[in-house]
């Protein structure tokens, strides 16, 4: 009878505490509608509505005994038109603990393949350049080098020294169902809080990290090779300024790559080739009125390949944004691509890219009952949990 | 923990909020009580005026135990401190603004000269981040006033910028009707807590923008939102401007609704207890410094509303419900005739809950301290073999 009792007890205080604590939602929604002319050598192609990174996010937060939290986040994305990822891609569906100091991540999610943000009209706009790229996909799909079945953990010091080890599971089209790691790092990165970042001179972000792919394809011993990829990036606060603001961001990227390949006649031999990549950009924010109005960008990137001379890519991008009503924004960006040598044979000798679109952005916030980690308030007066 | 605690520490969750601390009549109790009413701000003597420092910081208000919240505070304390001076008392307040927000003070009930009276761009400019003004007046009328930030009010107020300012008379008039010793300060609020850190985070932000155009001299009309007459902003509108009030449209369900509700700065189980003893009568000035009304209701008693305002009645009421809008204030006078525990809360019961669990908010304890021990045991409760010895303790008479 009294374990009946217990049992009881623990019922009520399960419906309890169901029915008082409810999760703080988050929707996120980011809509990129663009029509393209693009010119590849001598071949002209557009697309009047290309609506691809448009993407819908969902998350549940709350807080756990112990003052942690854990949130939920449930993602989907429309991928390239070309893409063979269907019509929606997954990309996030992962589970997420948290404490000031801790940040635990498990499941589908964005990699640590590139350290930095840059303002380009989509992410992965330079993509062969800023990002260190999954050698298991066949480059059809960006997606498989952004998205992967992650595992983190980030120890943050004095909300701004990020830590980071983490393993991958990337997609793999050779062995489309293992879902072992096949990929793993660590990064260390010091990062301005957002609320804070215009008025900090001159250094707003500053990271390393170091990533492998464990790499069955190129050893014919039978054992795992490591391709692996060394990134470095600095975001410097040119004009610290909230009404002309101007940053300038730069990414390297060095592929150490695999010592049996020696051409580029495949898009694995490109990405297992050694390689160094650079790509950085420079970017004018107009404020006014306290919000964001007008954006312009100028993007450099090169790649060149140690072992190979005269093979190299270059990227040129300019885009302007512009602000026509709370979360919507007009675009405008050009895009310019070479390639010499053996990428010729893979991408094409040039291409220009020129896009119109519409965005619209929005991130809102329901059943809002906890500070956030970068707020002013626990950043400059004392951290609550 | 094993699975014995956690069932006991469950049911201390379900249970222990109705309970009074075991030692309520120790000593140490009735010491920690004291620093649950405001206190009276010490000052220094310059010539005629007997001069006060008050500044306004950001700090953590624990509301109730594990709940902390971030606010705005004067001498970093919420309630600010108690201003007590004697009627005709020249009074300068010395007001230094450590926080990157404007800021003013208003004299609520208090007949300051206009110049004095703490509204921004009307009777001052507000007191930018780092600077300080100096209010100065006669104290004037008698009785219990309030003060409070004029300066984004709903905010500001709601964040714990409020303080009581009470004005004494040698010949006071309640005192020679219902002699008395013992009188205790009692400031309402309301408090939607996600309302305060989203809005404090967001006004922190713009105002560290403004600061630094300002500094600049970089002052824009648009920019910050400031017009020198209406017509001028009516110009701005028709050239594009758009008012903040258009811009930052929020659904009725963003609008601010307060969820927690304070007496001196604290909800149950940290409101402060009123002691009394038999016989003895008590003054308690109710000041309601939030924005919601309060219908407080005191339990096995009548009192007498003595001031309204701060103004004496000319015929005390009895009555055992006050409706305590908000910016009021009201003196009232138990009589200590009825031995007990008594709860004295806000009858609007949503009020006595936090974030909507009840019991909570401004419900406190009305406690003898002449009850006899063998009184202080609350029966019936054989039944919760789990609680031991936890039986024994007094309760709150939780009856609505």
């Amino acid at each position: 009878m009294r374990k009946i009792n217990l049992i009881l007890i623990l019922l009520a205080s399960v419906v309890f505490a169901q029915a008082q604590v409810l999760p703080e939602i988050e929707l996120g929604a980011k809509g990129v509608m663009s029509g393209n002319f693009e010119n590849n050598n001598t071949i002209a192609s557009s697309a009047v509505s290309d609506f691809s990174d448009s993407q819908l996010l969902l998350g549940f937060r709350q807080k756990l005994y112990n003052n942690w939290r854990s949130q939920m986040v449930f993602g989907m994305q429309f991928p390239d038109a070309d893409s063979d990822l269907g019509q929606v891609f997954y990309n996030h569906v992962f589970l997420k603990l948290e404490n000031q100091k801790n940040i635990f991540k498990i499941g589908r999610s964005t990699t640590q393949t590139i350290l930095n943000e840059f303002p380009t009209l989509r992410d992965d706009d330079a993509l062969l350049f800023n990002y260190a790229l999954n050698p298991f996909a066949d480059g059809t799909n960006t997606q498989d080098n952004q998205y992967g079945n992650v595992i983190e953990y980030t120890h943050v010091h004095n909300q701004r020294y990020w830590l980071t080890f983490h393993g991958e599971n990337f997609t793999n089209l050779s062995e489309p169902n293992n879902f072992d790691l096949n990929a793993y790092g660590g990064s260390f990165l010091y990062s301005v809080p957002e609320s804070q970042r215009w008025d900090r001179a001159i250094i707003q972000r500053l990271g390393v990290s170091y990533n492998n792919y464990v790499d069955e394809q190129t050893n014919t011993t039978g054992s795992d090779d490591l391709l692996s990829n060394i990134l470095g990036t600095v975001t410097l606060n040119l004009r610290p300024d909230p009404v002309h603001f101007i940053d300038l961001k730069i990414q390297g990227i060095y592929n150490q790559g695999s010592n049996t390949v020696d051409r580029m006649s495949t898009y694995s031999e490109y990405v297992r080739m050694p390689s160094i990549s650079t790509f950085g950009t420079i970017r004018y924010i107009y404020r006014k009125l306290e919000r964001p109005f007008l954006q312009t960008s100028l993007g450099f990137g090169y790649k060149t390949f140690v072992n190979l001379n005269e093979s190299e890519q270059l990227i040129g991008i300019a885009n302007v944004f512009y602000r026509i009503g709370d979360n919507f924004d007009m675009g405008f960006q050009y895009r310019y691509l070479s390639n010499r040598g053996q990428t010729e044979l893979l991408f094409g000798q040039t291409e220009h890219k020129i896009q119109l679109a519409l965005i619209y952005s929005v991130s809102q916030l329901f059943n809002n009952q906890f500070d956030t980690r970068n707020s002013i308030l626990n950043l400059e007066h004392k951290y609550l949990e | 923990m094993d699975r014995k605690e956690f069932l006991k520490y469950g049911a201390m969750g379900v249970f222990g909020m109705t309970m009074l601390p075991a030692n309520l009549f120790a000593q140490q109790t009735k010491t920690a009580n004291k620093s649950l009413f405001p206190a009276a701000l010490p000052f220094s003597t310059k010539g005629e005026w007997k001069e006060f420092e008050i500044s306004i910081g950001i700090t953590e208000q624990t509301l109730a135990p594990a709940m902390k919240i971030h606010t705005l505070a004067f001498n970093d304390m919420v309630p600010g401190p108690e201003i007590r001076v004697k009627q005709g008392d020249k009074v300068r307040v010395i007001f230094k603004n450590n926080t990157d927000l404007n800021h003013t003070i208003h004299w609520h009930g208090i007949y300051v000269p206009w110049r004095m009276d703490g509204v921004p761009y009307v009777t001052q400019m507000p007191v930018m981040p780092g600077q300080e003004f100096v209010y100065e007046f006669t104290a004037e009328p008698y009785g219990t006033h309030f003060y409070h930030c004029h300066w984004g009010t709903l905010l500001h107020m709601q964040s714990g910028m409020f303080g009581s300012v009470i004005i004494e008379s040698d010949d006071d008039p309640i005192k020679k009707a219902f002699p008395y010793e013992r009188e205790y300060t009692l400031i309402y609020s309301a408090h939607d807590v996600n309302y305060i850190r989203n809005e404090l985070n967001s006004m922190l932000e713009r105002m560290k923008e403004r600061s630094f155009l300002m500094k600049n001299g970089r002052f824009s009309a648009e920019r910050f939102n400031l017009f020198n007459t209406k017509e001028e902003l009516l110009e701005s509108i028709n050239n594009g401007y758009q008012p903040p009030y258009l811009t930052n449209q929020r659904t009725s369900a963003e609008l601010p609704i307060p969820n927690w509700f304070t007496v001196n700065g604290k909800s149950y189980p940290s409101t402060p207890y009123l002691f009394i003893k038999t016989g003895e009568n008590i003054r308690i000035r109710l000041i309601n410094a939030g924005t919601e009304n309060h219908h407080l209701h005191l339990h096995g008693h009548d009192f007498w509303m003595v001031c309204d305002d701060g103004v004496p009645l000319p015929q005390p009421w009895q009555r055992n419900t006050v409706s305590l809008s908000p910016g009021k204030t009201y003196d009232i006078i138990v009589e200590g005739n009825n031995r007990g525990i008594w709860t004295f809360h806000d009858h609007d019961t949503r009020r006595v809950t936090n974030n909507g669990l009840y019991p909570g908010g401004n419900l406190l304890a009305l406690v003898y301290e002449d009850l006899p021990k063998k009184e202080r045991m609350v029966g019936g409760m054989s039944n919760m073999k789990m609680q031991g010895e936890m039986n024994l303790l007094p309760k709150i008479a939780l009856d609505e």
